[in-house]
């Protein structure tokens, strides 16, 4: 449970999850983070399962648990596999993962870590798989899963239970609530 | 790192510091990234010195120069 209390407006008054309860302290600035969020499981500007990898990757690195609780179905329906994500932490050793993958997840690693270390090559290797407006999309994406992955951690949004079930695209909550 | 674009904005984007940035690539996103950092800056209830340090500190401590 964070540690902030529950909102009281009436748009938070029955919760469907914990970040509900959170961040309908500000119902306006919840609505936009949710149309922001949801136009990258909606709309095809980058490949869903390569933004679900490095949502989940992301998530690890900061160490959110609330976010690794959480599934979208679309990218179950196109093939990601629990056994999958469960080797992100390894996923330079495993060779399941596609050149595609590897060069997203790096980048998404150093985006994280250090962003200056990001060298022209990385960059390039990324924008190759995306393209120009699929690159820029990306890590508009990765500044998303970064900062509120960061927001959860700091506000105490917890996973709520251990179960893991698919959420419908583009729902944005947590996993036990689906 | 590099201190060259990366990317290009796209050709006919204007002159304006974000809307013909590289973000204009992704006008939908665009559109959507505005609408929610103007409610951050325009609608909140935190003052703007207070969003404003907290900004320039988070760009010192990232080193952005932009």
């Amino acid at each position: 449970m964070s540690w902030l209390p529950r909102a009281k407006n009436e748009a938070a008054a029955h919760p469907a999850t914990e970040l509900d309860a959170v961040f309908g302290h500000r119902p306006d600035l919840y609505r936009d983070y949710r149309d922001f969020h949801a136009l990258f499981w909606e709309r095809p500007l980058v490949d869903p399962v390569l933004l679900e990898l490095c949502r989940l990757r992301i998530a690890a690195l900061v160490g959110c648990e609330s976010e690794l609780g959480i599934r979208y179905q679309g990218t179950l329906d196109a093939g990601l596999t629990e056994s999958k994500i469960a080797a992100l932490d390894h996923w330079h050793d495993d060779a399941r993962f596609s050149e595609r993958e590897r060069a997203v997840l790096a980048f998404a690693e150093l985006f994280v870590r250090d962003p200056h270390a990001i060298t022209d090559g990385d960059a390039r290797a990324v924008v190759h798989e995306l393209g120009d407006a699929g690159t820029v999309a990306f890590v508009e994406a990765l500044a998303l899963f970064d900062g509120f992955a960061r927001f959860r951690v700091m506000l105490g949004v917890e996973r709520t239970t251990d179960a893991v079930r698919a959420a419908a695209l583009p729902v944005v909550g947590d996993a036990s609530s689906y | 790192m590099s201190r060259s674009p990366r990317i290009a904005p796209p050709p006919n984007a204007g002159n304006d510091p974000v809307s013909g940035s590289v973000l204009a690539h992704q006008p939908e996103a665009l559109a959507a990234f505005t609408q929610l950092y103007g409610t951050l800056w325009s609608r909140g209830v935190l003052d703007h010195s207070t969003k404003e340090l907290a900004r320039l500190r988070n760009a010192r401590v990232t080193d952005c120069g932009y």
